[in-house]
Parts: structure tokens; C-alpha cells; sequence
């Protein structure tokens, strides 16, 4: 009699647990899905449910806070959807708040994601209607991408003609001769040298003009001297003077050479051949007169009277050397 | 010939059944009620089978979650896997392993005790003496396999479903928190109830079964282990028949 007490006390225990359990699994999952305790209704008139159905969850900010309760069909572009949301969400909720149909992961079932709105406004009440926001459907992206993938088709094919006519071209023969690469390697190298050379030049000049500055070698003594200026300035108004004199001498020589180039002028004298002959002539008879007058010379050097002065000449000039 | 004679057999064994299952009906609604010898039965059926059952359902789980995960992980979605699991193991695995364990545990017990009790002519002495050997064998073992099945799958479940997060916790670490909320989250009545409905079904199958081979069982103790056998092997095959039509029933009020 002990035993079979004994016996229905774990049978008790066992049938028990077995109840817990499944009252337990009931309870979970009706509390996932709003079923019990109060909560408050909302609603959401959509154009597209997207595969949305009743019982499917709602989220606030990323948090289960709801599920899909009913859908009506308004009319022939209007669904209503009715939310059955956990009341611990209402003091958050706000008027303004926006709701959408997303998706649970990537591929997973469609949910109602309700976000709000960076605005004052009031709180959201029961039976309230959420206004919705407007996303890029997967239809519509799939439009966008096929008008893009029918530019990037007229892309390709110019980016195919292009290529063939740059095969075809000398540039093509260019890149594929074999010199090339030595001639840039080699081109490269000379500009390194240049480069350097233009690095040493730079540092030579920055010497130069940082002695300049100091007043060192000739332009900076120029640059630095005070009393340059004043000297350069004096110079430049003699300059001027003498400029202004050497313009009126121009002018007087312009003067003389149109007296030169008159028609009485010495120039039209030289260009007269009589005259030119007669100038001979007078060249002729001044070279005898001069050969007469050495031999009247030679004569009086061997002079009595005359002879001592050309020979003290003679010494006084051998001196000399 | 011999194809009339099997048909004549199988409708023979149909109707037998029926009959059987029939007589259930009419006997059990009637007092006096055998309460002491339904509550041993439960104990015996349910309680003593706890052991086996739940072993079974643990290493269920585990297992279960050992062979899902590596393709789970190969397309990427490995942290969808307490809820495969949970549904796994609620909706199907759970009832029709839990029953065919049962069905070869107490289907085989119960179609040995009552066949060896007919052979050794137990059950017409019964009959002699005034008590219903029917009422009192059949009626008591049946009520309490359909009742206790139910429990047993719902503990084989939970027992299941905590072997599936050891399973999940072998290769990676999931608090225990965040593997039953992601399981709950999933569920839906749609998944428990049709689910804990059949089990209802299946244990009323495996005691008629056992119940209807022991208590028909004939040719000597050779036939106790033909009967037990029988039993086992017929009353597996109805908890899958059983699990077709409920998938198909279930389908049709849209809980799938």
C-alpha cells in the first residue's frame, strides 16, 4: 500500500512537470506574440504588404514591441494594418513616428519596423494611425539596375571600339616595343640626374641669395649699400644730361651729313669721276713736288750750313733708343 | 489464391481492430471505473519510461544540432540554428521518436503481458470471476498510454531542446537565455499544438495496438513473442500513417 503511494506521488510529480512544461511553452510563446497582458492597438494603411501577415512581429528601434494583429483591404491601393503593440512601448511611441515593412535578416520574414522622428510631438494614443515611410522596393531597384546595366552596356562597347583603335594605333607599337622600357628606365635616370642637378642649382641659388641678403659679393653690396641709390640716381640724371647732349649732337650731325649729302657737298664730290681725276692728277703732281722737296732735303742735310744740326738731330735721337 | 488469402487476413486484422477499438468506447464510458489499475498503468507506462525517454530526446537534440550546424554554417546562417532546432524538434522529431521509443518500449510490454496472460488462460479466468478482463487490461492500459505520451513527448522536447544548446555550445557559446528566447521567438501555436494534438493519437495507437495483438495473441508462448513483435511493428507503422494525416489535416486549417 506504502509502494503504490509512493508509486502515485512520482507518478503526481512526473505528470506535473510534464503540465508545467507545456503550460510553460504556451505561455512563452503567447507572450512573444502580445497575447496576453494589455497592450494597445495602432494602425498603418500601406500600399504594398510585401508578404507582410498577421502575427508577424513589430519593432520599435530594432526592439520586438509588437505583433501584425489584423489586415483589412480598404481598397484597391490601401491595406490596413492593425498592430498590436506591448503597452510598455507607449510612453515612447510618438505621433510622428514613421512605420515600414522590412525584413528579418536578409532573407527572412517581413516585419513592421517603426522609427521616430527627431520633432516634438505628441504621444502616440490607442488606435492611432502611423504615417509611413516611403523605401526603395526591391522592384524598383531592380529597374534603377537594369537601366544601369544598359548604360554600362553602351560604356563597354565604346570602351571596346576604343581599345581596338588603340591596339591599331603606333602608340600600341610603342608600348609593345622592347627598347621602351630601356629608353624610360634610361629617360627616368636622366631625370633623377636633372633633378638632382636642379636640387644642387636650387641650394646654390638659395646660398646666393641668403649671401645677397647678408650684403656679401658684388650684388649684394649693390642690394644692401644705402648710398648706392642716391649714386645710382645722380648717375642716372648725368646719364639723362648727357643723353640729351648726345641728342643734339645727332641732330647737328644729321645737319652736317645733309650738308655732306647736298648737291654742293663733299659727297657729291667723291661721287663726280672728273673729279676723282682730277684729285689723281693733283696726287701725281703733289708726289713729284714731294720727291723734289726730299731731294731739296737730301741737299740741304749735305749742306755746310745745315749739316751740324741734322747730325746733333741723328745723336739726340739715338739717345732716345 | 494465396493474395485472397492474405486480403482476407489483412480485412480480418482491419476489423478486428475496429471492433476492438469500438469496444473501447462502450466499455470505458461505463462505471465501474478500474481508477487504481489506470493509475498503476500510468505509472508504469509513463513514469518508468521517463528514463528512456529522456535519454533519448537528449541525445536527440544533441545530435540534431551536431549534423545541422555544419551546413548551417556553410550557407551563413548559423545563427538561425536554435530556431531549426527548436522547430525540428517541436513539430516532428520530437512526437514520432518519442512514440516509436514508446511504441518499441510499452507497444512491446503491453502485447507480452497480455499475450502471456491469454495463453496461460489469465484473462478467461478474469472473465470467470466477474471482472471485465477487458475493461480492467485493455481499457486502463490504452487510456493511460494515450495520456501519458503526451507528458513524456512534452519532457522529451524541453529534455531535447537542452541537448540542442549543449550542441550549440560544443562549437560556439550561446548564453542559455538568448538560445530559448530565439527558440520561442520562432514558435507559433501553429507548431505546438498540431504537434502535441498527434501524441495524443500516437499513444492511443501503440496501447490499442499492443493491447489488440496480446489480448488476441494465441499458439502458446511462442505467440506472446509473436504478438509482442506485431506489436511493435504495426504500431510503428500507424504513428507514421498517423503523423501523414495530421501534416495533411494541419495543412489544411493552415497551421503549416
Amino acid at each position: 500500500m506504502n509502494n503504490q503511494g509512493e508509486n502515485n506521488i512520482k507518478l503526481g510529480v512526473f505528470v506535473l512537470t510534464g503540465l508545467f512544461v507545456l503550460i510553460l511553452s504556451f505561455y512563452l510563446i503567447g507572450k512573444n506574440r502580445n497575447l496576453f497582458g494589455s497592450g494597445f492597438t495602432l494602425r498603418v494603411r500601406f500600399q504594398n504588404l510585401n508578404g507582410l501577415m498577421e502575427g508577424g512581429n513589430v519593432l520599435y528601434a530594432g526592439i520586438q514591441a509588437g505583433t501584425v494583429d489584423e489586415i483589412n483591404i480598404i481598397n484597391d491601393t490601401t491595406m490596413e494594418v492593425t498592430l498590436l503593440m506591448d503597452k510598455k512601448f507607449k510612453p515612447y511611441i510618438r505621433k510622428n513616428a514613421l512605420a515600414v515593412i522590412g525584413t528579418e535578416g536578409l532573407m527572412g520574414e517581413k516585419v513592421v519596423n517603426i522609427s521616430a522622428v527627431n520633432k516634438k510631438a505628441a504621444l502616440i494614443e490607442n488606435g492611432d494611425q502611423l504615417a509611413v515611410k516611403r523605401v526603395i522596393g526591391t522592384d524598383e531597384m531592380l529597374q534603377t539596375l537594369s537601366q544601369t546595366n544598359n548604360n554600362f552596356a553602351v560604356v563597354s562597347g565604346a570602351l571596346k571600339t576604343t581599345v581596338a583603335k588603340i591596339n591599331d594605333s603606333k602608340i600600341w607599337d610603342v608600348l609593345n616595343d622592347s627598347s621602351t622600357a630601356s629608353n624610360i628606365r634610361a629617360s627616368l635616370n636622366n631625370i633623377t640626374k636633372t633633378t638632382a642637378n636642379a636640387r644642387e642649382m636650387t641650394r646654390n641659388l638659395d646660398q646666393l641669395i641668403t649671401q645677397t641678403k647678408r650684403g656679401k659679393g658684388a650684388a649684394g653690396l649693390l642690394l644692401s649699400d644705402t648710398g648706392f641709390a642716391a649714386d645710382l640716381k645722380t648717375t642716372m640724371v648725368h646719364v639723362k644730361a648727357t643723353s640729351t647732349e648726345v641728342n643734339r649732337l645727332a641732330v647737328q650731325l644729321n645737319q652736317v651729313v645733309q650738308n655732306v649729302n647736298a648737291d654742293n657737298g663733299v659727297l657729291k664730290l667723291l661721287n663726280d669721276t672728273s673729279a676723282a681725276a682730277n684729285v689723281r692728277k693733283s696726287l701725281e703732281n703733289i708726289q713729284k713736288g714731294t720727291d723734289g722737296f726730299n731731294q731739296n732735303m737730301e741737299a740741304l742735310k749735305h749742306n755746310f750750313l745745315l749739316r751740324g744740326y741734322f747730325k746733333k738731330q741723328e745723336k739726340l735721337q739715338k739717345a732716345r733708343q | 489464391m494465396a493474395t485472397s488469402t492474405k486480403t482476407r487476413e489483412f480485412l480480418n486484422e482491419t476489423g478486428g481492430i475496429a471492433r476492438f477499438t469500438g469496444q473501447l468506447f462502450s466499455v470505458t464510458s461505463k462505471p465501474p471505473y478500474e481508477v487504481r489499475e489506470f493509475l498503476s498503468q500510468c505509472y508504469s507506462i509513463g513514469y518508468r519510461s521517463f528514463s528512456l525517454i529522456g535519454l533519448t530526446g537528449f541525445i536527440m537534440g544533441l545530435v540534431l544540432t551536431m549534423q545541422l550546424r555544419p551546413s548551417l554554417v556553410y550557407y551563413g546562417v548559423e545563427s538561425k540554428l536554435p530556431m531549426m532546432v527548436g522547430i525540428a524538434i517541436v513539430r516532428e522529431i520530437g512526437p514520432v521518436i518519442t512514440a516509436l521509443i514508446f511504441a518499441g518500449k510499452i507497444g512491446s510490454s503491453i502485447g507480452a503481458e497480455l499475450g502471456s496472460m491469454k495463453v496461460t488462460e489469465q484473462i478467461d479466468a478474469m472473465e470467470v470471476s466477474g471482472t471485465n478482463p477487458y475493461k480492467y487490461l485493455v481499457a486502463t492500459r490504452v487510456l493511460a498510454a494515450t495520456l501519458m505520451l503526451p507528458i513524456l513527448t512534452v519532457l522529451s522536447d524541453a529534455i531535447g531542446l537542452f541537448g540542442a544548446y549543449i550542441g550549440v555550445n560544443i562549437k560556439a557559446v550561446t548564453s542559455f537565455r538568448l538560445f530559448f528566447t530565439q527558440i520561442f521567438q520562432n514558435l507559433q501555436y501553429g507548431d505546438l499544438t498540431p504537434a502535441f494534438i498527434k501524441t495524443f493519437l500516437f499513444g492511443f495507437a501503440v496501447g490499442m495496438v499492443g493491447c489488440y495483438k496480446g489480448y488476441n495473441s494465441n499458439k502458446g508462448t511462442r505467440g506472446v513473442g509473436s504478438s509482442a513483435n506485431s506489436a511493435v511493428v504495426l504500431s510503428s507503422v500507424i504513428i507514421f500513417i498517423i503523423d501523414l494525416l495530421v501534416v495533411q489535416v494541419t495543412d489544411l486549417l493552415g497551421l503549416n
